[in-house]
């Protein structure tokens, strides 16, 4: 009994387990296979991009390409002006984002801070828009546009998101639980109104914009229905109208380009996150009141 | 620091705006010339390769011979999204001058009234040169018709002749009868290798071939009659039960984009999957494969598929005369043998196959022929309102037949019950 712990407190004492147990190898073994299987597809679509039609389906899996050619991303390129495509999606998607920031801000300010009539009631009205699906109103949105004459254009796909019932819903909680001390302490300072958002809530949510920020910013990127409708011409479409012209449904898709222009399109955001990934983490390790 | 930040989203929101509104909307090349004539055009593309470029390539011809036309083509997407399109816009009472949509929609289009007949454009000489199979999706119960065939595809059958050497069949000689694929699928079935693989996900579209070869049919649009559980459609289902469950020598289970690079991977070694996808298998195939009728029961049978050219609903008058003239424009033998060769598409006229062209063409790839002289035997796609609800129903009773989970009458009987249920206004 007693040499049963003796044994089992120097097995815990072995260099390799302090080692193992010190750097945490179990957790990291746990995380890396789980980027690894995130990883993976995207690594196969990479291979696949970099690979000639008949090498794609061989029996063996061919990790490296063999022979590795450019020739996909040079047809993808000749078939759609992706350029072009590329500039419209970011015009799109920024200017969604900051037009929604000022919208949702405002918006959030008023329901977390303001008291008024009816204000519960609107919210419900801000939360309803949030449950409905975009398909179901994508006529009245069409009829919208098209009265206003900007069918085909930029605006028109950006028109429908400039308000954000989910962006509204965030913020309010967010500024909810900036306290009141806060307020009123600016109050006492001179500082209200537009400089008190700014000065103080902003800053104060701001791991809820970055949140919010990166789900609008993914969202309308991958949007692919609403701008498919509005648009007509190349020279307003986006990236996500470019790649659907590699899958086909009579006779299935072309791998090589369709992998090739997936990572053209994926590539942009995968960047802005590897190059930002700190920066959005920081982000949500705030301080708040002290003692 | 905050002033940049608000400079930052100023400058964005300008930006957003003022190039948002500025889009162009369609070539500036001949904008406000009076008496011309500007038609939207949505097509979506259905098979593999560069045929949006082609598509502009044959309107920019047109709009070269006709300087008081303007097509402009807007591409949009798959036939799916493309229909969504189409919808929104004649809800939204925009609706485009012409689209190619799937030709099964047809009695969704009708039901809101989203396209003009076409009878009045149309002579009998014109009519008599398309394939009678391809045109039996183009009419109404009354007889009218409301599209042109243009994008048209049929089922066939493929098969490895490597596999078929190694097991001791003739490389040259497909099976020809039901029977002859279940003896020569056991043959050729190893571990990691199926026999022969009925793609999934256009399941229901290869089902009504297997029907016909039986001497039966699905739905009838134009005598309004729905027979999914007839003893023929029960008999095809058990064929294909003895395959996946009986003899397993065929997956229960597949996806339509899936089986084409199976059967290139030698992972299958006979395939039904559409003639659209020919020309993905002769580039990617590393060994030698022959095409052939879908093989017969009763007789051979097949079923066409593909997109139909439509004309919208309350288009002005001009715009009408104009759109006339650009579908007769594409469907001209000569345009027609041109698409065919660019796309794989089975070209929609006869005599198209006449042309020297066409005849150098089809000598250097006779298996481009297989699909045409199939169309003997073949009938138009099954449709019928709230179709893609029936096609749904069919589809999960296929599914759970194959999967061992139903017997087929079951399956079919529940089928044609939920068809009848849904169908009932429609139904006589």
């Amino acid at each position: 009994m007693k040499s049963d712990q003796n044994d089992s407190a120097s097995w815990r004492h072995l260099p390799v387990v302090t080692f193992l147990r010190k750097k945490k190898v179990f957790l990291h073994l746990i995380l890396m296979a789980v980027a690894a299987i995130t990883i993976v597809p995207y690594v196969w679509a990479l291979s696949t991009s970099l690979k000639t039609r008949a090498a794609v389906f061989t029996p063996e899996p061919q990790w490296i390409p063999n022979p590795m050619v450019l020739v996909n991303y040079m047809e993808v390129f000749s078939m759609a002006p992706f350029g072009l495509y590329l500039i419209n999606t970011i015009i799109v998607v920024l200017g969604v984002l900051a037009v929604q920031i000022f919208t949702v801000t405002t918006a959030a300010y008023a329901f977390s801070r303001l008291t008024f009539r009816g204000s519960n009631l609107l919210f419900v009205f801000f939360i309803i828009q949030m449950m409905l699906p975009v398909h179901a109103i994508i006529v009245p949105n069409y009829l919208t546009v098209r009265h206003l004459g900007v069918l085909n254009t930029r605006l028109a796909m950006m028109l429908p998101f400039f308000a954000s019932g989910y962006g509204t819903f965030l913020l309010r909680q967010a500024f909810r639980q900036v306290p009141r001390d806060f307020e009123d302490a600016a109050v006492i300072d001179g500082c209200s109104g537009p400089v008190f958002i700014v000065r103080i809530l902003m800053p104060m949510a701001k791991p809820t914009f970055v949140a919010f920020g990166l789900i609008s910013i993914v969202t309308h990127w991958n949007d692919f229905f609403w701008p498919l409708v509005v648009t007509d011409t190349p020279s307003v479409r986006t990236l996500t109208l470019g790649l659907a012209m590699f899958v086909q449904q009579e006779s299935g898709a072309d791998w090589t380009l369709l992998m090739a222009a997936t990572i053209f399109v994926t590539a942009p955001l995968l960047v802005l996150f590897v190059v930002y990934q700190r920066k959005f983490i920081e982000s949500f390790m705030s301080a708040g009141l002290k003692g | 620091m905050r002033k940049g930040a608000f400079l930052l989203v100023a400058v964005c929101v300008a930006l957003a705006l003022g190039l948002g509104s500025c889009g162009d909307r369609g070539s500036a090349r001949r904008e406000g010339e009076p008496g011309l004539v500007r038609l939207t055009f949505y097509y979506p593309v259905g098979v593999a390769g560069p045929l949006a470029r082609v598509m502009n390539t044959y309107v920019e011809e047109f709009n070269e011979l006709h300087p008081d036309i303007e097509v402009v083509p807007v591409y949009s997407g798959d036939y799916d999204p493309t229909m969504q399109k189409v919808q929104t816009a004649v809800m939204g009472g925009n609706p485009p001058d012409l689209f190619i949509v799937e030709i099964s929609e047809l009695p969704t289009l009708l039901a809101m009234n989203g396209i003009e007949p076409l009878s009045a454009y149309a002579s009998p000489e014109y009519l008599a040169d398309f394939f009678p199979a391809f045109l039996e999706n183009s009419y109404d119960e009354e007889g009218e018709l409301w599209g042109i065939p243009f994008q048209r595809s049929t089922p066939v059958f493929y098969w490895n002749k490597e596999h078929f050497a190694e097991v001791g069949l003739d490389p040259e000689r497909p099976p020809e009868t039901w029977q002859e694929v279940r003896e020569f699928a056991g043959k050729l079935n190893r571990p990691g290798r199926h026999g022969v693989t009925i793609s999934g996900g256009w399941d229901d579209w290869l089902f009504q071939g297997f029907v016909r070869q039986n001497g039966s049919e699905l739905i009838n649009y134009r005598e309004r009659r729905v027979t999914l559980n007839s003893p023929e459609a029960v008999e095809a289902l058990e064929f294909w039960v003895a395959l996946t469950q009986e003899d397993k020598v065929a997956p229960p289970h597949s996806t339509w984009a899936s089986t084409p690079p199976d059967f290139v991977a030698g992972q299958t070694s006979m395939l039904y999957h559409s003639t659209g996808v020919l020309s993905f298998l002769r580039n990617s195939a590393q060994f030698d494969f022959g095409v052939a009728f879908m093989p017969g029961n009763v007789s051979f049978g097949a079923e066409v598929g593909g997109g139909n050219i439509h004309m919208g609903r309350g288009i002005p008058e001009q715009n009408r005369r104009a759109a006339w003239k650009f579908i007769e424009f594409l469907t001209t033998p000569e345009l027609a043998a041109r698409w065919s060769r660019d796309s794989g598409y089975v070209s929609v006229r006869v005599s198209s196959y006449d042309l020297p062209d066409m005849r150098e063409y089809t000598d250097r790839y006779p298996e481009y022929l297989v699909a045409r002289n199939q169309l003997d035997y073949a009938s138009g796609k099954m449709m019928a309102p709230a179709f893609q609800e029936i096609r749904e129903f069919l589809k999960s009773a296929l599914n759970e037949s194959t999967a061992g989970n139903m017997a087929p009458r079951a399956a079919l009987d529940r089928a044609q019950r939920q068809a009848e249920n849904l169908l009932r206004e429609w139904l006589p």
